[in-house]
């Protein structure tokens, strides 16, 4: 029996097929992983479950009758709930009064005891430990967060849970708690379907898995008769490696090259998160790595960084940049002194999601001499740039006039470095860069990074994937409550060690 | 470009449509109501076009709503709101008014017309700034300060014209009227209408300022704001700088209503002359988009309904000056109800499966 299935599903927008001919049935009572890359349609074939997008062909198929659901509150009436991937709480209030919105018990005045001894009694049942029901939501982490978000289908008695990118925002512990909670549920006979380009997990925790590519499902395959080789293939639709796989130029003296970035005694005082007495060095022709758990320091680090300036109450120490004190400088003047920048977040902080490539290509560099003349914008040259930049990165869709809110988060972020590039930079600042990035982009990522070393720039990169880390950099630093607790270089690379000093302990 | 043209177009119809919307629903009312729409729209039309006279009026209701719309849109594309138009306008009208009493022995022509015009914009563009200011440093939300600049303003201003450059010889509250070589001409077709070569002035800002945002360093730093702070401030984009600039600069546009006003028509500042050109402004802007250019005609439509208003009164039996609010508030609405387009495509799309 199927919980869930599609037939010849399709869904257009213009000319292009988000979903083209999609089949595929998820049984009751597993948990049923969806891939594929950025824009293979995943999330807009759940958004047509959903009842956000009406089909423009083919039918879904719930507990194996046709189903026409029109918007949300028909797709919770057919038991159908989902978690999104940003979610849809209303942080200054309660836990209770958001998970029984929409649904509140009474008539004029809410019922909350009966509501919350109902939850009391599904959170047992379900063996989702949660007591903080009167806490506002924003005082939760985000991994209770989503607990919260997975109670409220509960609460409104969803039978089919689909979960957007979930682990996208947790810790790896937060993580593992969540599939610990979602094998409960599928023991209570829920289904669940996963949505994830996280091929590791995928394989761990589902009992299926539909990879999609270009829209359309390229199969389904049972869990334990597949792996991860086969299923990247199936995502790219060609073989792909999992290590960079380039040629790294070997720079024998690089030790003795003069540091074009030195930082000395760094402390930044923060409430939620500050740097204490960082020194480092760093040079060109090498890609020094900053690792740790979010929240250590890593992040006020990288903003001083670029804007030394907006710091000039909170910080204090030497930071040097080609061999000038940067400490009193702008994102701007750094930038003219040969920085580039690929920020933490694209979304809130790279781009701008309702103008086109040219306008985001500027961004930054909209007072550099060569796409302004006295205070006017070079438009024409900068677009030309940006077509340039589209054949050297593969950016697609391959044209200058679309929206960055549009394309997918691969051909963001493969925008947001060629614009780092631009300008030759002889420092380059990089963080996450392949965060919520495809397989497909992520080698094209990789590649330009490790390119841009070989030729002699200095690369910060920051990043929460360790395997990223030790995939690309020449020397690591580890950071732990603000602090540099250990530097390793690429011949002492150890995960199990680098792990432990990124949890506090020791090498 | 392309693209950037045809999404402007399109805008541009959709606020049209949207407008005719609220014009239909406007004159079903009028059906309603017992009078022939079909008169309604006579009245309508020869109120404004119907002579020199009437439309030389209606361009002299519509020019200071193409300032307060500009003074509105452009802070808008910086994500700031301008409620404060009104307030700047009146300080705008009263520099006007004293630049007749400090440059009353200016001879030329150009010199005093000139320097009326710089002051009211630079009297207007501090008033605006205040707000930016207050904003960039101390984080006051500028709708709060703007509404409250408006009732400073009226009470500035006023006192100012009681007891500073009161007209003696005046029974009204009003000040010393401005040498005749500040006047503006008006044209001889528009039989007396005080509207003259300034309008064409008025155009010239518009499309001025249409390329100064679409082109200008400033324009690109003020859309980044507007768009996601957080990312234009990475990339080195200064919000105080922003907010400043943009409010100073509307504030100065509002302030040249004082030059239609004062230089065109009144030749002195009455207090309370304005309209309420101010809050029409917001509507203006909002059934432009926006959009700069599209401030023309926008402005032009509240200019034609300004005008027929009076008309309505004297030659209709069942209707008053009212229907003409009641349709202007029809438009906004018909021009804000952007859902009905996605449910227009639904349906057409629903169709076609």
């Amino acid at each position: 029996m199927s919980a869930i299935e599609f037939r010849g599903v399709s869904k257009r927008f213009g000319n292009f097929y988000a979903n083209r001919n999609l089949s595929f049935q998820v049984k009751t009572g597993t948990i049923h992983g969806l891939i594929g890359e950025n824009g293979a349609g995943k999330s807009t074939a759940m958004k047509a479950l959903f009842g956000i997008y009406p089909l423009d062909e083919g039918e879904i198929l719930v507990q194996g009758k046709p189903a026409k659901i029109r918007n949300p509150v028909q797709a919770m009436k057919f038991g159908i709930g989902m978690v999104h991937q940003h979610f849809m709480l209303a942080g200054t209030e309660t836990v209770l009064d958001n998970i029984i919105l929409g649904h509140e018990p009474g008539w004029i005045w809410i019922k909350r005891d009966q509501a919350l001894s109902e939850l009391k009694k599904i959170s047992s049942l379900y063996g989702l430990h949660f007591e903080k029901w009167d806490h506002p939501v924003s005082s939760l982490s985000v991994g209770e967060q989503q607990r919260v978000e997975i109670l409220k289908l509960l609460y409104q008695r969803s039978d089919v849970l689909i979960l957007d990118e979930p682990t996208a925002v947790l810790t790896p512990q937060e993580a593992k708690e969540l599939f610990q909670n979602l094998k409960k549920l599928k023991d209570e006979g829920k289904t669940i379907i996963l949505i994830s380009h996280k091929l590791k997990e995928v394989l761990e925790f589902t009992d299926a898995i539909t990879v999609m590519r270009r829209g359309e499902s390229v199969g389904t395959k049972v869990t334990a008769d597949t792996n991860e080789d086969e299923l990247a293939q199936m995502m790219v639709g060609r073989p792909v490696s999992f290590t960079y796989q380039g040629e790294r130029k070997m720079f024998a003296n690089a030790s003795d090259m003069k540091p074009v970035v030195r930082v000395r005694d760094l402390s930044i005082e923060s409430l939620t998160e500050p740097v204490k007495k960082v020194s480092f060095e760093l040079r060109p022709g090498e890609i020094l790595g900053v690792a740790g758990v979010q929240g250590n320091g890593q992040s006020e680090l990288l903003r001083y960084l670029t804007d030394p300036k907006k710091f000039n109450k909170s910080a204090h120490g030497e930071y040097f940049f080609q061999g000038q004190d940067a400490s009193g400088l702008g994102p701007l003047e750094i930038r003219a002194k040969g920085m580039g920048l690929v920020p933490e977040d694209r979304l809130s902080e790279g781009l701008l999601l309702q103008q086109d490539m040219t306008e985001n290509f500027l961004l930054g560099q909209h007072q550099d001499s060569r796409y302004q003349k006295n205070g006017l914008l070079l438009r024409k040259k900068a677009t030309e740039a940006v077509n340039a930049k589209i054949k050297e990165f593969d950016i697609r869709p391959p044209f200058t006039t679309v929206w960055s809110g549009r394309m997918s988060g691969g051909n963001q972020q493969k925008l947001v470095i060629a614009r780092a590039l631009d300008s030759n930079p002889s420092v380059l600042y990089v963080a996450h860069p392949t965060r919520g990035v495809d397989v497909g982009a992520i080698e094209k990522i990789h590649d330009a990074i490790v390119q841009e070393r070989n030729r002699g720039k200095a690369i910060l990169l920051f990043s929460s994937e360790l395997d990223e880390l030790m995939d690309l950099c020449d020397r690591m630093l580890v950071f732990f409550n603000g602090e540099i607790r250990s530097e390793y270089k690429r011949s002492e690379f150890d995960t199990w060690s680098i792990g432990r000093v990124m949890g506090g302990g020791d090498r | 470009m392309k693209s950037v043209m045809n999404a402007s177009l399109k805008s541009f119809l959709k606020s049209a449509a949207g407008a005719m919307l609220g014009f239909l629903i406007g004159l079903i009312i009028c059906k309603l109501a017992g009078e022939s729409p079909l008169k309604v729209l006579k009245v309508l039309y020869q109120s404004s076009f119907g002579t020199g006279y009437d439309f030389g009026m209606t361009l002299f209701y519509t020019a200071p709503l193409i300032l307060t719309g500009l003074a509105v849109a452009i802070p808008f594309k910086a994500g700031l709101f301008n409620i404060g138009a009104e307030g700047q306008l009146t300080i705008g009208a009263l520099a006007a008014a004293w630049a007749g009493v400090l440059g009353a022995h200016l001879q030329s022509p150009a010199i005093a017309i000139g320097f009326a015009f710089i002051l009211s914009f630079l009297a207007g563009g501090v008033w605006g700034a205040i707000p930016g200011y207050l904003k960039a440093k101390r984080g006051s939300h500028e709708v709060i300060t703007t509404i409250m600049l408006n009732f400073i303003a009226a009470g500035a201003t006023a006192y100012f014209t009681l007891y500073s450059i009161k007209d003696p010889d005046s029974s009204q509250a009003e000040t010393i009227p401005i040498p005749s070589v500040f006047h503006l001409k008006p044209f001889q077709i528009f039989n007396g209408a005080p509207m003259g070569e300034l309008i064409f002035v008025l155009i010239g800002i518009v499309l001025l300022l249409h390329f100064i945002l679409w082109n200008s360093v400033w324009g690109y730093e003020l859309k980044a704001i507007g768009e996601n702070e957080r990312a234009a401030e990475t990339y080195g984009i200064s919000k105080q700088k922003v907010w400043l600039s943009s409010m100073f600069v509307a504030g100065g546009i509002a302030g040249l209503v004082g030059v239609v006003e004062v230089l065109g028509n009144a030749h002195r500042f009455k207090i309370g002359f304005s309209a309420d050109y101010g809050f029409v402004g917001i509507a203006v802007a909002l059934v432009a988009r926006g959009n700069i250019l599209g401030i023309l005609p926008s402005a032009f439509l509240f200019g034609i309904l300004q005008k027929g208003a009076g008309s309505l009164d004297l030659e209709t039996d069942k209707v008053t000056r009212d229907l003409s609010y009641i349709i202007q508030g029809l438009i906004i609405l018909g021009v804000a109800s952007e859902g009905i387009w996605d449910s227009l495509k639904l349906i057409r799309r629903k169709k076609n499966a």
